[in-house]
């Protein structure tokens, strides 16, 4: 008898919105509960994460050009 | 005749700061540096003029990029060359966590530059580049991806499902090419 509360697929269902904090506060634990003891979802939420990392880490150094936030800048101040 | 030294407007503060945000959205929506940096600046101009629309304390970041995804789709859209329309419910890219049995944990993620992840974003089609790019780029939450793109929250989960399939899919048949990862094993070959 098992005391997880999500079998393997409604706990991947639920995954992105875990790892994205968009999971009700009732439910995070539940997940969290089953991925603690499901070693191939635990696996498949490292690999979301790694993905999602990917994506929100690695772009961030693109920056405004200061020649357009200069523009921008002056564009405000002027009387319109 | 007017201070040269004003105190920056209330708009001045609280808008500038996002500008890096707004531009790498831009990048993304417009595809070239021109392009967004046009977009920016229209956003920039038509959030000065609506300011008094704005609420104060709700987040200014996902009402300025709410303004320049509806200045993109009006006046920009059509001048970004898309790959041809798809009907997107036809795409349902198989789930690549599946196909990596020699890296369950999708370490090979890590190996791949950022010019090919924003190669792979680029690629996407218009609705699933711009949910991925609002959420999992720059860290919007469902309700205010919700209200930039007009759509209901279901239907921006769905297509961040979606969007993040195809673009897994895609950097996991790079990591493949480029060695990185062995790719999926047939059946038929010795396992191990």
């Amino acid at each position: 008898m098992t005391t997880d509360e999500l079998d393997c697929d409604a706990a991947l269902e639920l995954l992105h919105d875990y790892l994205k904090r968009e999971i009700s506060p009732e439910l995070a634990p539940v997940v969290e509960r089953h991925l603690e003891r499901c070693v191939p979802c635990f696996s498949h939420a490292r690999f979301e994460e790694k993905f999602l990392e990917l994506l929100s880490g690695r772009t961030r150094e693109i920056r405004c050009p200061e020649a357009l936030r200069r523009r921008i800048a002056e564009s405000l101040r002027q009387p319109s | 005749m007017a201070d040269q030294t004003i105190a920056p407007t209330d708009f001045e503060r609280e808008a500038l700061p996002h500008l890096d945000t707004l531009y790498r959205v831009a990048l993304r929506f417009a595809g070239e540096p021109s392009g967004a940096e046009d977009l920016v600046q229209d956003t920039m101009l038509r959030a000065f003029r609506g300011w008094s629309g704005f609420r104060p304390g709700t987040n200014v970041r996902a009402w300025l990029l709410t303004i320049l995804r509806n200045t993109f789709i009006n006046e920009y859209r059509r001048r970004r060359r898309e790959p041809v329309p798809m009907d997107l419910d036809a795409i349902e890219p198989y789930a690549v966590h599946e196909a990596t049995a020699s890296d369950p944990e999708g370490e090979f993620f890590s190996q791949i530059v950022d010019a090919r992840v924003l190669q792979a974003v680029d690629a996407l089609p218009e609705p699933f580049r711009e949910v991925v790019v609002l959420s999992d780029m720059e860290g919007l939450n469902y309700a205010e991806i919700a209200e930039a793109v007009g759509v209901p929250v279901g239907t921006v989960k769905s297509r961040l499902f979606r969007g993040r399939r195809q673009l897994q899919r895609d950097l996991y048949e790079h990591a493949v090419a480029m060695g990185y990862i062995a790719p999926r094993q047939e059946p038929s070959k010795e396992d191990r």
